[in-house]
Parts: structure tokens; C-alpha cells; sequence
């Protein structure tokens, strides 16, 4: 039973971390239609600002996970205002191609000037620290981001859901020109929101150095996986967020352990594909 | 008079066109493009990079005199009459589609007249394939394969060692821990890429431990690239076995080691193929967590005294690179590649590719750069002279431990485990 638990656990754990990585993309996608393909790229961007921060100036993941966010806060509100603004209210298409060739761009530009180098930063504050709880081990470094992904799950969904802002956001997502007829800037608004989208991943890969390797590929299954967590739990929906990004942990955990370590993407993607045919909207869409 | 000038016209105009066809014309004729195919974006891109850049030190030594480095070719310039190699790079982006692909359009489009490469198994197999239907070399250094010179390809030659050879190495390890160290080793698992290469390496290793009568409790696929090893880690954990034998390249390997750590657990003995645990920037980027493990190795700098050739164009290499670092297990293999087709050419004293092979087949090279000093293949291509030693990592060094007599130190076993390091 014990090793049930040690499984269920760490799916959970994962599970935070997707859900994290994928909320900012929910809100982008459900607020504005827009689809970021350059999402993955902006976790990896993070990890990199936390391994450099770490590297050179002694920063622990910790700590350097604010930088990270708030850099990636700014690289995603410049990617709005430099290429998103001009792609809203155009084709879907046009702003899914757009960011697609900024993710190869963002990822180009590490490659050249990062190399493809895989990066570990050691002797950090949580690196190798495990709780012991029964038989049950816990991964210190996964447990804080997990930790940190509930709160900051939690905190956007407040946001979005308790706030004057986050009602202009969903009336902006609802109706844009009703919102505007109400006095919202909605411009500002969909700056704001592809920049706290940013800011959320940015969170993410801030913390992720602190137990994975960082390298120019290394967003780009995390970005696929925010897809279909998005997909699943539903556009712009936070709470779907979490809910299918918890599912697919446990669903990749159980079936990589119980039926083989091969078949967890498999689980996985046809999990995702059995959702998207029951109910396209997703777990919780508007 | 005007029939003066205009024969020396019609004269100087034959001179001048002959001069300006003639030339390139030669140049062009003692110019040898070879086509280089490696990882060079993706997750191997490093260490095809670095193959990349060994080969272009091995057409460094081939074109220029370097009488100062003990090592066929160096000391005079170009082979035959004054040929000179030129290299044409090609990425295959640890994609087999790509890699067989670029093959076609460096055959067809550049000319080349041969390829080495191209690090992953996997590519290697489809790219090796063009070059053997168009009857054109195809040097590979060190994909791993034993499939691969299995096919009875007349065009292949690989240099490393296979992980059949490597396999059987390993449980010659075990006995000879089990009966020296009373190491207890009985039961063995796998993880490994779920590629030609991993998968190849995987079954080579369930053979020979089965021969041996090891029970193998544990097999272990994986998607290369994952975001996460917890369930290929839990599941070794739960079966427990005493030795894993790991297939896992660049990130996966550092990711493998890492969640080994989170779940604090290690088996006795971790042998690796030629994998991350070979790649000296990664044990670096492990830090003290590389330690302990073990694996085949064909070179390190640690191996100096074995291979005293090595260090002058070791320095070559290290220029080349960025940033800079000593030749590597793998990296080496692709330098003896292409240093051994221009010895065979040179030999043979003709291109012809007939010719060539059938020299390359019926002769034993001088191999300075290669750990058995030798070079011979067998039908299908093999190495049969390809050396490899069992290494541990200590204190971030490769230790010899396997055969007793190149052995320089004693094997750690079991592995230290991680609380006490």
C-alpha cells in the first residue's frame, strides 16, 4: 500500500506543477482566444533566468523564482503589445502561427547563445531533501513547487473570480465591445492578462531549477501538457485547470507505474482524447 | 599583320578560356567533400557538436603537415597527390526522418563522397542505408547498435565497440565483483530510451544476462525528452534489483540520476552504455550525485598513460570546441572514423569506392587514437579490434576498475548511498 501511496503522491505533486504551467495559458486562451504556442518557451526563458541567477549571483530557486516571473511577466507583455495586438480579432490561425514562430525564435536564440548545454544547479537550499512520512518519501523541491502552484492557482483564481479587475477581465472575455461600452480598457486588460499568464509559468520555471535540468528543449513537453490540461479542464476556466492537471498527474503516475513506465503518455493523450470527444468544451469551458 | 593579331587573339582567348575552365576545374578534383551527420540542435545536440568537432580535427591533422603529432597522416599535407578533405555539416536533430533525409540531399546535392556519423543508433540505421544503396561510404564512429553491422553492409565500418560486446562486458563485471568483492549481485534491471539504440543496448542486455544466469526482475522503457522519470524510478525501486544497467542519453540521464536521488534509492551497481554517464559536462553538472556509477568508456583523459598519442591532438580537438573540453568516449570514435577512410583512400591510391572498401576490409590500421591501437572490421562493417574499459566515477574522475590489467583503482560497491556522500 505504501508504494500506492508513494505513486498517488507524486502524481499529485506533478500535477501542481502542470497545473501552474498551464493556468496562464487558460487565462490567455479563455480571455482572448489566442492560443500562446510560445508557452513552453517562456517556462524554459524562467528556468534559465533562475539557473543564471543561481549560477552567478548565488540566488537560490526560492528566491530568484520572483525574478522570473516578473521577467517573464515583461517578455510576455512585450510579446503582446509587438505581436499579439496585431493578431487580435484576425483569424485564430494568425495568432497561433505568430507565437509558433516566436517559440522557435525564443528557442533559436538559447540555442545559439546558451548552447544546448543541459544545466544543473547545484548545492541548492531544497536539492536532494526528501521527507520521510510512513514509508513514503517526499521530494522537498517537488513538494514546495506544488505547494507553490496551489497558492498561486489559488491567488489567480481570486483574482479572476473576487476581484473589480478580474470582473473586467471575464466581462472583457465575455463581451469585448459590451466591456468596453462599460467603461473597461480592454486593451490593458489583454495586456494585463498575457502578462499574468507569463508571470504564472514564469513562477514555474523560477522554481523548477531547483530539481530539473535546463536546456532549450526543455519546454516544449511541458508546453504540449499545459495544452491538453487547458483542453481538458476548459478555456479559461482555473479551477478546470487544476482538476485536469491533478488528473493527468495521477493518470501518468498510476498508469506509468501499474501498467508500464512507457505507457503514461499514452495514458495521457488518450485520456485527453476521450475528454475532447465526450465534451469539447472541456471539464469547466465557458 | 591582321592575321598576325588575329591568331594571337583567337590564341590568347583558347588560353584564357582553357585557364578559367581549367583551373576549377583541377581545384575541384582534388577537393574530397565529406558529409558530416550529427545531432546538432535536439536533445544530443551537445554531443554531436562535439563529434562534429572531432571530425573536422581529424581533416585538420589529414590536410595539414603536423609532424610534431604521432598519428597516421599528420605528417604530410592531403592524401594521395594533394587531395584535400572538405567538410559539408548537416544536422539531423536526433530525428531518424531528418537524418536519412540530409543523407539524401548531401549524397545527391553536395556530392559528398562520404558521410560520418551520426551518434544516435537510430539515425544512423536509415542515413547508413541511403549511403549502402548509392554504394558510397558510411563511417560511423560511435553509434552502438549491434544491429547495425549485422545487416552485411559492404559500405559501413563503425568503430566503437557495440552494446553487444559492452553487455557482455558487464556481467563479466558482475561475476568478477561477485567473486572478488562478495558482492551478491544476482538480479539486474533496465532502463533505457525507447530507440534503436536503447532498445538494441536493452535486449543485448536481458541475452547476456541471461546467459549468465542473472534474472532480469526489471525493464524499463522510457520516451526520451520526459518531463519527469518518477514512474520508471518507482518501478526499478519496487523490483529492487541489485544491478541496473542504464540507457539513457544527455537530460535523461541527468533526470535519471536526480529522481534516483528524490526516492533515495540506488542498486548496488549502475553500469551504463555509452550514454550520458561517458558525457564529461554532464558528470560535471552532477557534481558529487555522478559518483559511484559505472560504465563502459573507450576514452578520458584519465586514460592518458594508455594513449599517449592523444594529447597533442586532444589540444586540436579542445580548440574546437566551445567550450572547450577533452575528447570523450563517443567524440574520439568519429575522429578514428574519418582518420581511417583517408588512410584506407590513401592506401588504396585511388577513390573508387570498390577499391577503397575492399582495402578498408582486407587490412588492420594503426589506431593511435583507439584504445585496442588497432583497427580491423569484420563483414558488416564491425570493429573487431573496438576496446572499451569498465570505469567508475570517483570524485568526478574516471577510474579504470575492469580488466584487472588496465585497472588503476578499486571499484566502489555497493554505491555510496546518497545521505552518506
Amino acid at each position: 500500500m505504501t508504494i500506492f501511496y508513494q505513486v498517488v503522491l507524486d502524481g499529485l505533486m506533478n500535477g501542481m506543477l502542470y497545473a501552474l504551467v498551464a493556468v496562464g495559458l487558460s487565462l490567455i486562451w479563455g480571455v482572448m482566444d489566442v492560443i500562446n504556442f510560445a508557452h513552453g518557451e517562456f517556462l524554459m526563458i524562467a528556468m534559465y533566468v533562475a539557473y543564471w541567477l543561481g549560477f552567478i549571483f548565488y540566488v537560490d530557486p526560492l528566491i530568484s523564482w520572483m525574478a522570473s516571473g516578473v521577467f517573464v511577466f515583461m517578455v510576455a507583455a512585450l510579446t503582446y503589445q509587438l505581436i499579439i495586438r496585431h493578431t487580435v480579432g484576425k483569424p485564430p490561425l494568425s495568432s497561433l502561427l505568430a507565437t509558433f514562430g516566436l517559440a522557435m525564435m525564443l528557442k533559436n536564440v538559447c540555442l545559439n547563445q546558451f548552447s544546448p548545454n543541459f544545466r544543473l544547479l547545484s548545492d541548492t537550499v531544497l536539492g536532494g531533501k526528501v521527507l520521510h512520512l510512513g514509508g513514503v518519501i517526499i521530494s522537498m523541491p517537488q513538494l514546495v513547487t506544488a505547494l507553490f502552484a496551489l497558492v498561486v492557482v489559488g491567488l489567480t483564481y481570486v483574482l479572476i473570480h473576487r476581484t473589480r479587475l478580474g470582473w473586467a477581465i471575464q466581462a472583457t472575455a465575455m463581451d469585448k465591445e459590451a466591456a468596453e461600452l462599460m467603461g473597461i480598457n480592454t486593451e490593458r486588460i489583454y495586456l494585463l492578462v498575457f502578462g499574468l499568464g507569463g508571470a504564472c509559468v514564469g513562477i514555474a520555471g523560477g522554481l523548477m531549477p531547483s530539481y530539473l535540468a535546463v536546456h532549450p528543449e526543455v519546454g516544449t513537453l511541458f508546453g504540449l501538457i499545459a495544452f491538453v490540461i487547458v483542453a481538458m479542464g476548459g478555456f479559461g476556466s482555473i479551477f478546470g485547470a487544476l482538476l485536469a492537471a491533478l488528473l493527468i498527474g495521477l493518470v501518468e503516475a498510476l498508469s506509468g507505474f501499474y501498467i508500464a513506465p512507457v505507457f503514461k503518455y499514452v495514458a495521457v493523450f488518450g485520456l485527453y482524447l476521450v475528454v475532447v470527444m465526450i465534451r469539447p468544451r472541456g471539464f469547466f469551458g465557458w | 599583320m591582321r592575321q598576325i593579331i588575329k591568331r594571337m587573339i583567337i590564341l590568347s582567348a583558347v588560353v584564357l578560356m582553357g585557364g578559367l575552365m581549367g583551373s576549377p576545374a583541377i581545384a575541384a578534383d582534388k577537393v574530397i567533400k565529406i558529409g558530416t551527420l550529427f545531432p546538432l540542435t535536439g536533445s544530443c545536440a551537445l554531443a554531436g557538436q562535439r563529434c562534429q568537432a572531432s571530425v573536422a580535427t581529424a581533416v585538420e591533422l589529414i590536410n595539414n603537415v603536423h609532424s610534431d603529432i604521432d598519428v597516421p597522416l599528420a605528417d604530410k599535407a592531403g592524401l594521395l597527390d594533394g587531395y584535400k578533405i572538405e567538410l559539408v555539416h548537416a544536422d539531423h536533430q536526433g530525428k531518424p526522418d531528418v537524418g536519412k533525409s540530409e543523407a539524401e540531399r548531401l549524397f545527391n546535392q553536395e556530392k559528398v563522397y562520404a558521410i560520418i556519423g551520426s551518434y544516435n543508433s537510430a539515425v544512423t540505421k536509415p542515413a547508413s542505408f541511403v549511403a549502402e544503396r548509392q554504394k558510397k561510404f558510411f563511417m560511423c564512429g560511435c553509434s552502438s547498435s549491434a544491429a547495425l553491422t549485422k545487416r552485411g553492409y559492404k559500405y559501413f565500418f563503425r568503430m566503437a565497440p557495440t552494446d553487444e560486446t559492452e553487455s557482455m562486458e558487464f556481467v563479466e563485471v558482475m561475476k568478477w565483483l561477485n567473486e572478488t568483492k562478495d558482492a551478491g549481485l544476482k538480479t539486474v534491471g533496465l532502463i533505457y530510451e525507447n530507440t534503436e539504440f536503447g532498445k538494441h543496448a536493452a535486449d543485448e542486455g536481458k541475452k547476456a544476462a541471461a546467459d549468465h544466469g542473472y534474472q532480469v526482475v526489471a525493464d524499463v522503457p522510457f520516451n526520451p525528452g520526459a518531463t519527469n522519470l518518477n514512474s520508471e524510478v518507482q518501478t526499478l525501486k519496487a523490483k529492487n534489483p541489485d544491478v541496473v544497467f542504464g540507457a539513457c542519453l544527455g537530460g535523461d540521464y541527468t533526470l535519471w540520476v536526480k529522481t534516483m536521488k528524490q526516492m533515495s534509492w540506488l542498486p548496488k551497481v549502475a553500469l551504463n552504455y555509452c550514454t550520458g554517464y561517458q558525457d564529461p559536462v554532464i558528470t560535471k553538472q552532477l557534481g558529487k550525485d555522478a559518483n559511484y556509477f559505472m560504465g563502459g568508456t573507450g576514452y578520458s583523459p584519465e586514460f592518458a598513460e594508455l594513449m599517449p598519442a592523444v594529447a597533442a591532438v586532444e589540444e586540436i580537438y579542445k580548440k574546437k570546441t566551445n567550450p572547450s573540453v577533452p575528447f570523450d568516449s563517443d567524440s574520439i570514435q568519429e575522429a578514428v572514423a574519418t582518420l581511417i577512410l583517408a588512410q584506407a583512400i590513401e592506401k588504396a591510391g585511388t577513390l573508387d569506392y570498390e577499391t577503397v572498401a575492399k582495402t578498408l576490409h582486407e587490412n588492420t590500421w594503426e589506431s593511435p587514437l583507439s584504445l585496442g591501437g588497432k583497427v580491423a572490421f569484420a563483414p558488416g562493417g564491425q570493429n573487431i579490434k573496438a576496446m572499451s574499459l569498465i570505469t567508475q566515477l570517483q570524485e568526478g574522475s574516471y577510474k579504470r576498475i575492469y580488466p584487472l590489467d588496465l585497472a588503476d583503482t578499486d571499484p566502489v560497491v555497493p554505491m555510496t548511498p546518497w545521505a552518506d556522500r
